[in-house]
């Protein structure tokens, strides 16, 4: 198995010689537990302590040097202080390891002298060849018995599973591992990555997506330092090897979003970009571990369903009318069950419950019972999933109906849920549920949660490869030379007309426009560009140019054009004195349009994004918008049109025109090439987009670039 | 270069705390690295330090010291004040 750059990780995970570099012999120490996990826990392989001043530890004779050891190795562990690891590892690399786990703290995260230290041991790993995870983490684990390497001081290794689990935060790892065990929840790797100043986690996922032993990605992060290359690691795994990725990203501030200088930038915060990165690659974003544990085991344990329709079976009507409305919130369906199972039920079931979805068995139902109604379910064609609720009664026989739903469940090809409420009495039930990989949940709402988080990931193992197009009409050296001209001039706010350039050199649609310096210019232009038009103030000094009456609209003949310019330059002379004006824009008027807003913004850590929303209030006070990180393709582009809540107004809603859809679109995809071709354009907001009828376009009424 | 009487009782200090051999440390010997010296030891380094020499060392400096040699030199250092 390699990763993308064609290296395998196996050094890290199947080796067969470890040296623990630093360990002492002082119980209860990091150096100590990491040295001692990996052979009470029994690696399939050899471990040597390294450790200058000691003769033995646990009864094992220790070397003085990495070097000193005789036989190949093939992985170091390097549990020295920070101050020294180099030193290690220059021996390593002379002694031809080519895997280190750095365990040690006190590099980037303590600050400079940290980061100068991360600095060195990167310099010495790349001088030998050296692969590092690490440093400041907690280590790795390996469950599969071929290799069953516990390198790390977490306080138990955990069950073998398919499950893999990697962190940035080591801390993390230790309480997901006691939160697992305590469900049954086995991994195939578990890896704390730590400060990734080599392996990170698009390596890992990489290398799991080819991992036979790892059936679900889980991914636990603090920062996304290389947003397309994580989104291409993670469509990898979920497209082409049918593996779920879930993260979760922590860190969602919108600090960076306050500072922006555009509608595109304010609206779009880094976690605005996160989710939208995250989608776009099939990953699906979890808020809490408990919540990415949920969804997990249903992906992990259970078949994937094959549509969205949920069949419930309760012995109780509350809890059912719970997760029925769960199934209307999550985006999944209630399914209708066939006259046949109808006819079932009817005949097999109590008259007084329910025969229809979501089935109620009532109070009094024993195994016998649930078994009918599950069986029925499961066999009908138009369920997808069944979700069992039990609620404990005197006569309920927890046990047998959990051990009759583990029977029913090891050989179905649909999936199957269950959610067994209470603590006390239904524990033994979930006991056996859980050690039988049946998804078990305390709320019927989490199980539904979890249902509908497969019904994504095979909706987005099945999303469709969205290649952008190239648009070849481009004049890319026509904008290179604007911007370039701007970043001379040591300008970060494009004049209008530059940004006009830029856009019509992308072959987006410019509205007809001149600037006039003077009243008989703005009619004789208004007269050339055709009535009606808009005059505007063109000043670089006044942004806002309505606030302070530089706009004039619908001016309908040449003797209004001249005294609509000498309304704007003295209504701009009386509002700014200071502001250097140019001269008053005189463009096209289109009417019988909606107006739409189209964006771009470099992110740190995902890159050029592209957003798309109504324009007016939509975006303002409802922030109805939908991003995409670019480049994007047409699907990508017709997905983020019908995201926004207000698509219904473009596409002819209630006795509506339907607006040129197909013009936003190639828009969006002309804008996602210039985002990508020049990454010195910071924010960008097209504002407004006139869209009119159906095969009649769009134009650009306005725009604002950012360098 | 550190006075060759300072390098030999740093030596013996060292073997004192980390019960090793005076003649077994080299000059340019790492506390942690060549020595295995635990943080606890290392404290107690710097204090044996003080208590073999009659000074008083700043302690955080005195901790980024890392080897035999540059030990006598900063120790050497205050015994000139």
């Amino acid at each position: 198995m390699t990763n993308a750059a064609g290296n395998s990780l196996d050094g890290f995970f199947y080796p067969k010689s470890v040296a623990v570099i630093g360990t002492t012999d002082v119980e209860g120490s990091v150096p100590f537990d990491i040295f001692y996990n990996i052979l009470k826990d029994r690696l399939n392989g050899i471990v040597y302590p390294v450790s200058p001043g000691k003769k033995h530890i646990a009864g094992v004779k220790t070397y003085k040097y990495v070097v000193d050891i005789e036989e190949p190795v093939d992985l170091a562990i390097l549990v020295f202080p920070s101050a020294v690891c180099h030193m290690a590892l220059e021996q390593c690399g002379k002694k031809g390891i080519k895997s280190v786990i750095i365990i040690s703290a006190g590099f980037r995260e303590v600050g400079q002298a940290g980061i100068e230290r991360e600095a060195k041991i990167k310099a010495i790993a790349q001088k030998y060849g050296i692969r590092i995870i690490g440093p400041n983490c907690l280590g790795l684990i390996n469950t599969d018995p071929e290799s069953h390497l516990n390198a790390s001081f977490a306080r138990k290794m955990p069950a073998e599973g398919n499950i893999a689990f990697l962190s940035q935060s080591g801390a993390l790892c230790t309480a997901v591992l006691d939160y697992a065990q305590g469900k049954h929840i086995g991994f195939s790797k578990f890896v704390s990555f730590g400060n990734k100043t080599d392996v990170s986690e698009i390596d890992l996922i990489y290398y799991l997506k080819d991992d036979p032993k790892t059936k679900v990605i889980l991914l636990y992060l603090e920062e996304v330092t290389d947003g397309p290359g994580l989104m291409k690691a993670a469509e990898a795994a979920v497209r082409e090897a049918g593996k779920p990725v879930l993260a979760i990203k922590s860190g969602r501030t919108s600090a960076g979003a306050a500072a922006a200088a555009s509608h595109t930038g304010s609206l779009a915060g880094s976690d605005e970009i996160c989710d939208a990165g995250f989608e776009q690659a099939g990953i699906i974003r979890c808020n809490t571990i408990e919540e990415m544990f949920n969804r997990a085991i249903a992906l992990a344990y259970q078949p994937v369903p094959k549509n969205d329709r949920l069949a419930i079976i309760t012995n109780a009507g509350g809890p059912g009318v719970l997760a029925a409305d769960a199934t209307v919130g999550s985006n999944v369906e209630l399914a209708r069950f066939t006259e046949k199972t109808q006819e079932l039920f009817w005949k097999k079931l109590p008259r007084a419950g329910n025969q229809s979805n979501p089935v109620d068995v009532i109070g009094d139902a024993r195994a016998d019972r649930y078994e009918i109604a599950i069986e029925g379910a499961l066999a009908d064609d138009n369920v997808d999933g069944v979700a069992v609720i039990l609620t404990p009664q005197s006569m309920t026989d927890i046990d047998d109906i959990a051990l009759n739903i583990c029977k029913v469940g090891e050989h179905n090809e649909k999936p199957i849920y269950t959610s067994f409420m209470g603590e006390m009495d239904v524990a033994s039930g979930i006991d056996i549920l859980e050690r039988h990989k049946i998804p078990h949940y305390i709320l019927p709402e989490d199980m539904v949660d979890s249902f509908a988080a497969c019904c994504t990931f095979r909706k987005e193992m099945a999303h469709k490869l969205d290649a952008p197009v190239v648009f070849k009409d481009v004049d890319k050296a026509a904008a290179e030379k604007v911007l370039d001209e701007a970043a001379k001039a040591g300008r970060h706010h494009l004049p209008e007309a530059d940004a006009e350039k830029i856009l019509e050199a992308y072959r987006l649609p410019v509205i007809p426009r001149a600037v006039a310096k003077s009243a008989e210019e703005a009619a004789k232009a208004a007269a050339k560009i055709g009535f009606p038009v808009v005059l505007k103030v063109e000043s670089d000094d006044i942004v806002h140019k309505s606030d302070i009456g530089g706009v004039v609209l619908n001016v309908a003949d040449e003797k209004a054009a001249s005294a609509a310019y000498e309304t704007i330059m003295k209504n701009a002379k009386k509002a700014k004195p200071d502001a250097k004006v140019d001269g008053v824009l005189v463009a096209k008027m289109i009417t019988g349009a909606d107006e739409v807003i189209l964006g771009l913004k470099q992110d740190t850590s995902f890159g050029p994004t592209i957003m798309f929303g109504l324009g007016g209030t939509f975006v303002e006070i409802f922030k109805d918008v939908s991003f995409r990180v670019a480049p994007i393709g047409s699907i990508s582009a017709k997905e983020m049109v019908r995201e926004v809540r207000a698509y219904k107004l473009l596409s002819g809603a209630r006795g509506r025109t339907r607006r040129d859809v197909a013009a936003i679109e190639e828009c969006l995809q002309r804008l996602s090439q210039l985002a990508t071709d020049f990454p010195q354009i910071k924010e960008l907001d097209i504002n407004p987009l006139m869209v009119q009828d159906e095969g009649k376009g769009c134009h650009v009424a306005d725009a604002r670039i950012m360098i | 270069m550190a006075d060759p009487q300072v390098v030999q009782r740093v030596k013996e200090v060292i073997a004192r705390v980390l019960e090793t051999d005076p003649d077994s440390i080299a000059d340019d010997a790492n506390f942690v690295f060549d020595l295995g010296a635990s943080s606890m030891q290392s404290l107690s380094l710097v204090a044996a330090f003080e208590e073999e020499f009659g000074i008083e060392m700043e302690e955080d400096k005195a901790l980024e010291v890392q080897s035999v040699a540059d030990a006598a030199d900063f120790i050497q250092g205050y015994l000139k004040k």
